[in-house]
Formats: C-alpha cells, structure tokens, sequence
C-alpha cells in the first residue's frame, strides 16, 4: 500500500490567522495509492491543514514536503499545476459561468490564431458533456448551460468529474458527499476508491467516521487545529476511533481548562 | 447568434432601450433628431464615451469600480497637447496613454495588493489626477498648433473616414477586438470568473490580482484613448475636460446590462448605453429644452435602466 517516502509530508505546521490558532504543530504523511480520512468536528482544523495543501493559506511556521522537495510558496495555481485537485465544499464553481467555462477555468484549452490563444469551445464542451452524462446529469442540462441552473448535487457531480478529468497525483475531497442523494454518495464513493486503486492519494474529509471507516486505509482524527489521532483502519475499528473523537475534545478542553 | 443566446445577453435592455428611445425621439421630433450634424454629434460622443464606458464595464465585470476615467481621460488630453510640441503628435499620444496606463496601474495596485475599495481609491484618484490637471495647464486653455492639428494621426483620430466621424471606426475595431478578448480567450474567462466568485476563481488556480489589474489598467488606457480622440477633433484643452464622465460612463455600462455584483455585463451593452446617454443630451439641446435638464434625464433613464435590467436578470434566473 505505501511505498518508500510520502508524497505529501506534513512537519510541525503552524497556522494563525491573526490571534486566532488555527493549526497546532501538525504533522502527518501522507503516501501515493492511499486513501485517508480526516475526521474531526467542525472547527478542528481538517479545511484549515487541506486548503495549506491546495495552495490557499501560507502556513505561519512548519514545512510541507511534496514528492520530497519543500514547498516554498503556496498557491492554488501551483499545487494545481504539481497534480493536487482539489473538491472543496462551497467553492470552486462560478455560478455566472457554463459548465464547461467552469470546467476548464484556470487551464483553458487554447486554439492560437495568429499568435493569440482563443478557448477552444469545441474541446471545452465535448468534455464537459461527457463528463456530466458520466456522472448522471439530468439530461436537458447542457455544457453551455450556467451552474446556477444547477442542483446541489449536480454541482458536486461537476466538481468531481472534473477532479478526476484532469486527475493527476493527489485528489481531496471536503466532505463530498454532501447534499447527495443515497445512490449519488455510493456513486462517489466508489470513485474514491478506484482512484486510490489507480496509485493516487486521496484524502478523504468528513464528520462521518463510519462511512469513511469502510473506505479508508488510515484515519486521521483533527480536534481544535491539532492531530489527535492517527491509526489504520485494520488496528481500530470505527467505534473506537469515534471514541477517541468524544474523549479527544474533553482531553483538548481539559488541557485548555488548565493552563 | 441564436436567439436563444441573443435573449440571454445582459445587453437586451440596452437593445430594447435603443429602440424605444429612437422611435420616441423620431415621433416628437423628427426634423430635430434626424439632422446631419445632430447625428454627427451623436456618433462623435457615443464613440468617445463608449470607449469609456467599455473599460469601465470591463472592470465593474470584475466587481469592482473606477472612478477616476473621467480625470484620466482629461489627464491623458492635456498630456496630449502639452507635449505634443516637444514630443510631436505621434509621440504625445504615445506620452498620453502611458500616462493613462500608469495611473490606471498605481490605483490597482492600491486595490488588490492594500486590498482596499476600489470605490475609494479611484475616488483619490479621480481628485490627484484633476488636481494634476489644473496645476499642469495653470487652468489656461491650450491649443494645438496648425502643424499639429493637420498630422496624419491627428486627422486619422479626429477628422472624417467616407464623410463619417473616425472615432466611431475606431470604437468599432477596438470593441471588436474586446468582445473577442471578453469572451473567447482564457483571460476573459477568468475575468468573468473573478467577478462572479473570486474566492471560487483562486481555487481553480486564477490569479485574480493580475486579472483585476489588467482589467483597470485597459480601463484607464480606454479613457485616455477616448481623450486623445477628443482632442484630435477638437484640439484644445480645458481644465474641465472630463469632469463628471466617470458617472456617465458608470450609467452607460449599467444602462448596458452591468450588474455591479459582478461577472455579467456587456460591452455591446455598454455602448448601446452610451448611445443612449449621449442621445439625451443632443435631443433635448435640439428640442432647445435647458441644458441643465440633461443630467436630470439621465438619472431618470439610469434608474428606470436598472429596474427593468434587475427584472430582466430575475427572469432569467441570475442571482441578482
């Protein structure tokens, strides 16, 4: 399952935004070809390390390794461009723009005419509507149409046939089942698992320790910006782990309490 | 265009706005509207205030705002004449629109690295840039000399092509040229994608920073553009040039369908706003209604402009 050195190695992060700490010394690995999943309440710092990952906070001290080189600078645009695709809950889409202007944003596909690039629509669209079709659709919803036509899921549905249309190294999941119906969760869930199957890292976030527990191959627990836990599925069951979610908090606020 | 397309434009009420107001003005007064040097009027402003209007819309689509165009723009004239005698013609409107470029440059740089409002830093803008202005020129007036007003470049920006006002052919290629780079290249993608959801924009890798800059300093050097043309039609300058057309340029671009939310807009539109600003003004001059009444109209047609675009934009779905 894992193989020599991490893909994503996490050391010592730190994380304030002003006063407020978000991250606390965390550390983690994270390999190719394994599914993991971060778990926590809300507020306990599993966006706050993810979106560090993606390229959107600069950590405040602490290093993250990629591929064993350090990351210097932070941006979306970067960690895009090094193959770390990125589901995030309410962003991500423009709701004023096609689904195949979403689609693409950020990596345009280009036909030069004289020099100078132009969106080549024909590609944008023929993909995009293959991908929708692909992940069910409803099926008078068009490329060209504006995401704001779209449902909650349907939208999540976009964000994640995109991630995986231009999968490359890393795939992150923040909470992605969200407003799914029963049969679109399996849907997505499934993909999880194949991509892992595929040699990728997914990174799996939810508040939902069973359903993670099934899919997963290790759990990392996050409480109040620190990793409080950090185990494979095969060692603890998901009982467990949901236990040390109920007495990580009273041992983060006991320790508060204290000092 | 299909229709279906046609009928999601933002600027469709500009279009309906047009046509009413041109049936209007033939109905109450035909002989007066429909004269030669009426619509010579009407084409040589729509075109100087359209291309004012275009940037301003570009960058209202990135949901911010520039209220400093109408400073620039007389900026940019006075630079165009003042130096015209050292620099000669070609080299003052080279002079002008850097100028234009530059001012356009520091305020958004203010904005997107102070990360401030845009609405307060173009409003500086708006007072350095007039106050440059009136210690420039000493608030004389200056001429362009004969040489100078009969420069290839000067009649090829301000004099007549087929018996037509230039400028307008110039709005013409330059509008082109903006739709294409608005709507078919990854630049333009990414600027509709800034002001429809920047934090959405960042996260797919958008440098949204660099948009927004783009998007004011092309506004910038459109109205410097728009005051040099200007003054190739009418060479001199005044220490007033501009004033008051950063609100003229902000209604034609929301009369053109701009949503100030951001990320929807036209620049057809914004013209066709312009065309319909710009129209008020020389119908009730040709009606021989006091001038004064204009702004008034104005601000009647902006209001109604706006209502019947927020309708326009609910029926259509948009969050508005």
């Amino acid at each position: 399952m894992t193989n020599g050195h991490p893909l994503i190695q996490v050391k010592n992060l730190d994380l304030y935004f002003g006063a407020f700490h978000a991250l606390k010394n965390v550390s983690v690995d994270f390999h190719a070809g394994e599914l993991v999943g971060l778990v926590g309440d809300n507020g306990a710092g599993k966006t706050t390390l993810i979106r560090v990952l993606c390229g959107m906070h600069t950590p405040t001290s602490g290093e993250v390794y990629f591929d064993g080189q350090r990351v210097e600078k932070f941006h979306p645009k970067l960690a895009i461009d090094q193959g770390i695709e990125t589901i995030q809950q309410s962003v991500g889409l423009c709701d004023n723009l096609s689904i195949a202007r979403n689609f693409y944003l950020g990596r345009e596909p280009v036909r030069r005419i004289l020099g100078i690039p132009f969106l080549d629509f024909t590609t944008m669209r023929d993909k995009s509507t293959r991908v929708i079709r692909q992940f069910g659709l409803r099926d008078n919803v068009s490329a060209d149409d504006e995401v704001e036509r779209l449902s909650g899921g349907e939208r999540q549905s976009v964000k994640i046939g995109r991630a995986v249309e231009f999968r490359n190294r890393v795939v992150i999941m923040d909470e992605p089942t969200n407003h799914l119906s029963v049969r679109e969760r399996e849907h997505v869930n499934e993909l999880a698992v194949q991509l892992k199957k595929q040699g990728l890292l997914v990174i799996y976030i939810t508040h939902d320790i069973f359903q993670v527990h099934k899919l997963a191959d290790r759990i990392v627990i996050m409480e109040n910006g620190e990793k409080i836990e950090d185990a494979s599925t095969s060692k603890m069951t998901a009982e467990q782990l949901e236990e040390v979610i109920r007495q990580g908090g009273r041992v983060v606020e006991r320790r508060e309490a204290l000092s | 265009m299909t229709v279906k397309q046609l009928t999601h434009t933002q600027g469709l009420g500009a279009i309906i706005g047009v046509v009413i107001m041109l049936a209007a003005f033939t109905m109450i007064d035909f002989s007066g509207w429909w004269t030669r040097q009426t619509i010579a009027n009407v084409v040589q402003f729509t075109a100087i205030l359209g291309f004012v209007a275009m940037g301003q819309a570009l960058v209202i689509m990135c949901k911010e705002i520039d209220l400093s165009v109408g400073s620039v723009y007389g900026l940019a004239g006075v630079a165009f004449i003042t130096l015209e005698p050292t620099l000669g013609v070609p080299g003052s409107l080279l002079a002008a629109l850097v100028i234009a470029a530059l001012a356009g440059l520091i305020q958004a740089i203010a904005v997107v690295k102070g990360q401030l409002p845009s609405m307060i830093v173009t409003l500086g803008g708006l007072f350095t840039a007039r106050g440059i202005i009136y210690v420039w020129t000493g608030g004389s007036v200056h001429n362009f000399s004969e040489a100078a007003r009969n420069h290839p470049v000067t009649r090829l920006l301000g004099g007549e092509l087929f018996g037509i006002e230039a400028a307008i052919f110039w709005l013409i290629a330059v509008g082109l040229a903006l739709n294409l780079l608005l709507w078919a290249t990854p630049f333009g993608n990414q600027l509709l994608a800034t002001g429809g959801s920047k934090e959405s924009a960042e996260s797919r890798g958008v440098r949204s920073d660099r948009v927004k800059v783009a998007a004011f300093v092309l506004c910038a050097l459109l109205a410097g553009f728009a005051g040099v043309l200007t003054l190739c039609d009418r060479p001199q300058t005044h220490v007033t040039l501009g004033e008051l057309m950063e609100l003229e340029a902000i209604s034609a671009a929301v009369i053109g369908g701009c949503l100030l939310a951001g990320g929807r807009g036209s620049l057809v539109g914004a013209v066709l706003g312009a065309f319909i600003v710009v129209s008020f003004r020389y119908e009730l001059i040709a009606l021989g209604a006091p001038s004064s009444w204009y702004i008034t109209f104005v601000g009647v047609v902006l209001i109604v402009a706006v209502i019947f675009n927020q309708i326009l934009a609910r029926r259509l779905g948009h969050s508005v």
